[in-house]
């Protein structure tokens, strides 16, 4: 007899081996997480985020409305509400500079996670399809992208009035469209590949396509451009803000810029300062962490 | 002149009195006023030249029959397109002015009839002129100074409204052209304002042939016989003048008052006006723009904005040294003006409820107000009338004003909303700069201690001022400066009859002031006509349709290449400015 191979033929049962296979969001974590830079970023965003929260649920800066000092009071240490100094009505900076965040932070999430969603299903839809569909959603984001992004935010913050409200709709109205051309020219790629024309012959519907199939296979854009829309929606917010369109009786870094325009001149640059810092290191977080993640997801680049 | 209607966000110093004027530092060699304007031109119309800003652009172009002695304080009128002051019959009723011969109407193509130069000056012009502040049509917001006043006018006013067409050659008893340099005025009844009513710059005198033939665009297209005439119109921007070239010969003051001898104001006494070749107006709606301007020499003359008070002046109130070398000279004084909050009267939630309004006047904190905007220099304003004109009453003390919050707590729980329960938030116009924005902030602070809550609207200047007119919003902060020097200027804001489009913003409706109003309007000054006013004060004080805010005074700089410089109240000073070309190199 010929000697059986000890070992167990490959033929018979075995015990279930799952062998697991790394996502590409498997490796773009692993590759994130070895990215000191990016994980630096992303504790400042998550510092920003809870600040924003803690402020929103007055659980730190309140009131932020109160008179803390003097007329401008210049910055000092002890105190903490007098570590940014005070502004005209003798209010503490620091606290302004918290709850400008929290407007800042709102404003940027609110904005992305609207318009980002309200894009990736205009651009799907326009791609997928092709044909009139795609000449009317076509038509339509490049007439609203051909008037000057300013112009636009400026005639929908008129005619809607001042407040958050009013940013929020006219940021989601115009910063759609950045994500929409991305979906489109990716599902116009995507649309005849194998998968999706095996998917087809299995009579998978269009919306089981459009969504099961192609949309995991383009997701990392979707998470480049969220991150790219909050910056822009927070720089918009401050945009308009200082140009007196934004949020009204509540602190936001676009009125303090605008403040310390006047204020300058008596030499009250606190306010200058604590807004501009803070926006410039929740911006510079996510700038880095977007760079890091299109590294980290893009799969040609290993 | 004209008319008071002023932003309360730039009040700090608000030069705007006298327009300014910027120069080219450095290689400007010409002979020319750099000027500028803190609010957008909404025209050059004199009818429509119902703010303060409009009015200082009309009069540079336009003229009146009378108009201000540049020097002599207090003001006194003097003749300008007259030939002398009015011969005024003896009940009062009848004034007569004889017209300056040979003054012409700047070159026009509507001058058809003489190939485009201007034509001379009538009689038959002011008759024009006036009217057309009546027409019913035209609906100037300026036909306050003239209604009631002139015999035929009103009625002449309720035909046309009935017309299809107005009809300017439906004569009017009141108005006569006893020959071509004779205008024969008839009154209703003797009036005291009437005299200062026609040297506004609303009351200048406009060529029929040029109205007609640009219609509604007449009021970016002016034509008048005053000293400077249009060459560069953008009046959102900036506005150049040059010289009349037809101007009539006009000199400067060689009187004035006392101690102008030797500030060297009498200089140039006898010289021919005007006194520059050109004048660059330019619109700031910011203050540190303007102010930078100034500091680089590019502005002749300046307001010192509120956060640049200590760059301009020490804690003395002095000039700062640096400055003081530079050769630039420091003018205040005391203005004609009050700001304050109008409620709409015409509104059901705060037109309706005294207590509403008295408790909102109540919360403000005007000491806080005057150090935060007015670096100190302003006074707290009682009541509508501004110190320097009788009626106004030192001792008077608004029970309305002073920061009492309990009180104001008392007076919203009897206007039935305690703490502000059940006030939805009430519509605030104002003006879109940002320092009119830190002061809606201030009052939005002071308002929340009594539970109001505020929605801001804002507007540029031209827009906010439709916005009023048009009744729309439910509080606003506005401000009014002198026309002429008779607190009835003050009170007409709050005659039943004025309201909007007329200057009474609140729409003000008391039959009671009315009556009063009407009576003081009959009686000379002194101290019967005075006892009427303060009557009509302790009114408006007790029905609160405004918040009384403050009187500023005036700070403003002048560069040491700017002579002849005077703070004036009113318009048409430009011409007497003069520029030492030589010391602004």
């Amino acid at each position: 007899m010929s000697s059986i191979h000890s070992a167990v033929s490959p033929l018979a049962p075995t015990q279930p081996v799952e062998i697991k296979g790394k996502s590409l969001w498997d490796h773009a974590w692993i590759r994130l997480k070895r990215d000191r830079m990016a994980i630096i970023c992303f504790s400042i965003i998550v510092f920003y985020a809870t600040v924003a929260l803690l402020a929103k649920m007055g659980l730190i800066a309140t009131p932020w409305s109160d008179v803390v000092g003097a007329s401008y009071q210049a910055p000092s240490s002890g105190d903490m509400r007098l570590w940014l100094g005070t502004d005209i009505f003798g209010r503490s900076v620091f606290y302004k500079v918290i709850h400008g965040t929290r407007i800042a932070m709102s404003v940027g999430l609110v904005t992305a996670v609207i318009a980002v969603p309200v894009g990736v299903v205009f651009g799907a839809v326009a791609g997928y399809f092709g044909g009139w569909i795609d000449e009317v959603i076509v038509w339509f984001y490049t007439t609203l992208s051909s008037i000057p992004n300013i112009m636009l935010l400026l005639a929908i913050a008129y005619s809607l009035g001042k407040g958050i409200t009013a940013i929020y709709i006219s940021l989601i109205a115009t910063s759609w469209i950045g994500m929409a051309r991305i979906m489109r020219g990716e599902f116009i790629k995507h649309k005849n590949r194998e998968y999706v024309i095996a998917a087809d012959s299995l009579g998978a519907s269009n919306f089981s396509k459009i969504f099961k199939h192609i949309l995991p296979n383009v997701s990392h854009f979707i998470i480049l451009n969220f991150s790219i829309q909050f910056i822009s929606a927070i720089k918009a917010e401050v945009i308009l803000s200082f140009l007196g369109l934004g949020v009204q009786g509540e602190p936001s870094w676009g009125v303090m810029i605008d403040d310390a325009k006047l204020e300058l001149a008596r030499g009250v640059w606190w306010q200058l300062a604590g807004a501009t810092t803070a926006m410039f290191f929740v911006v510079l977080a996510f700038n880095i962490l977007g760079d890091s993640l299109r590294d980290a997801l893009d799969p040609k680049i290993k | 002149m004209t008319i008071g209607r002023i932003l309360t966000g730039f009040s700090l110093t608000l030069a705007l009195v006298f327009a300014g004027a910027c120069t080219k530092a450095s290689k400007d060699s010409s002979n020319t006023l750099y000027a500028y304007s803190i609010a957008k031109i909404k025209g050059l119309d004199p009818a429509f030249s119902d703010d303060l800003y409009s009015g200082a652009e009309v009069a540079r172009v336009y003229d009146t029959l009378l108009q201000y002695h540049y020097l002599k304080r207090p003001y006194v009128l003097e003749p300008s397109l007259a030939e002398a002051l009015p011969e005024i019959s003896k009940d009062g009723k009848t004034y007569t002015f004889k017209l300056k011969k040979g003054v012409l109407f700047q070159d026009d193509a509507a001058f058809e009839k003489t190939q485009g130069k201007g034509r001379e000056l009538v009689a038959e012009d002011f008759i024009y002129s006036f009217k057309r502040l009546a027409n019913p049509k035209l609906n100037s917001p300026m036909w306050w100074i003239l209604d009631g006043k002139i015999a035929g006018l009103n009625e002449w006013r309720a035909t046309q409204a009935k017309a299809e067409k107005v009809d300017y050659d439906v004569p009017v008893s009141g108005l006569k052209a006893v020959d071509s340099h004779t205008l024969q005025v008839v009154l209703t009844q003797p009036s005291y304002q009437f005299i200062y009513n026609i040297a506004m710059p609303a009351a200048s005198a406009v060529a029929r042939e040029v109205v007609e033939k640009y219609g509604p665009e007449f009021l970016n297209h002016p034509v008048g016989t005053g000293a400077f005439k249009v060459a560069e119109y953008n009046p959102a921007s900036k506005i150049i003048y040059v010289k009349n070239p037809t101007f009539r010969k006009e000199v400067y003051p060689s009187e004035g008052a006392a101690g102008d001898q030797e500030k060297g104001l009498l200089a140039d006494a006898g010289k021919t006006l005007p006194l520059v070749d050109k004048i660059v107006m330019t619109v700031y709606t910011e203050s540190q723009p303007q102010w930078l301007t100034f500091m680089k020499g590019e502005l002749d003359y300046s307001s010192i904005p509120k956060d640049s008070f200590n760059q301009a002046l020490t804690p003395q109130k002095e000039l700062q040294p640096e400055l003081k070398k530079q050769g630039v000279a420091l003018h205040s004084s005391p203005q004609l003006d009050i700001t304050h909050f109008s409620f709409n009267m015409t509104d059901p939630v705060v037109g309706k409820n005294k207590y509403l309004r008295q408790a909102i006047s109540l919360a403000m904190d005007n000491d806080k107000q005057i150090e935060l905007f007015y670096n100190g220099r302003a006074i707290s304003a009682q009541g509508p009338i501004p110190p320097g004109l009788s009626g106004y009453d030192e001792k008077l003390v608004n029970p309305y004003k002073g920061h009492n919050i309990e009180k104001a707590k008392e007076l919203m729980k009897k206007a039935g909303y305690p703490d502000g329960k059940g006030l939805a938030p009430l519509e605030y116009v104002t003006i879109s700069d940002s320092t009119t924005r830190q002061m809606t902030e201030f009052y939005q602070k002071e308002m929340a201690e009594i539970g109001v809550q505020v929605k801001v609207q804002t507007y540029s200047w031209p827009e906010f001022q439709q916005s009023v007119k048009n009744k729309k919003g439910q509080v606003w902060s506005y401000a009014w400066g002198a026309d002429y020097p008779d607190a009835e200027n003050f009170l007409q804001l709050f005659y039943s009859k004025n309201a909007s489009p007329g200057p009474n913003d609140s729409n003000y409706n008391n039959p009671e002031f009315d009556k009063l109003y009407e009576k003081a309007l009959t009686l000379p000054d002194g101290p019967e006509r005075t006892a009427l006013y303060q009557k009509m004060v302790a009114l408006v004080v007790e029905d609160t349709p405004w918040v009384f805010g403050v009187h500023r005074l005036l700070f403003g700089l002048t560069h040491r290449w700017m002579k002849n410089y005077k703070p004036h109240e009113f318009h048409g000073m430009s011409k007497y400015y003069a520029i030492d070309t030589a010391l602004r190199k």
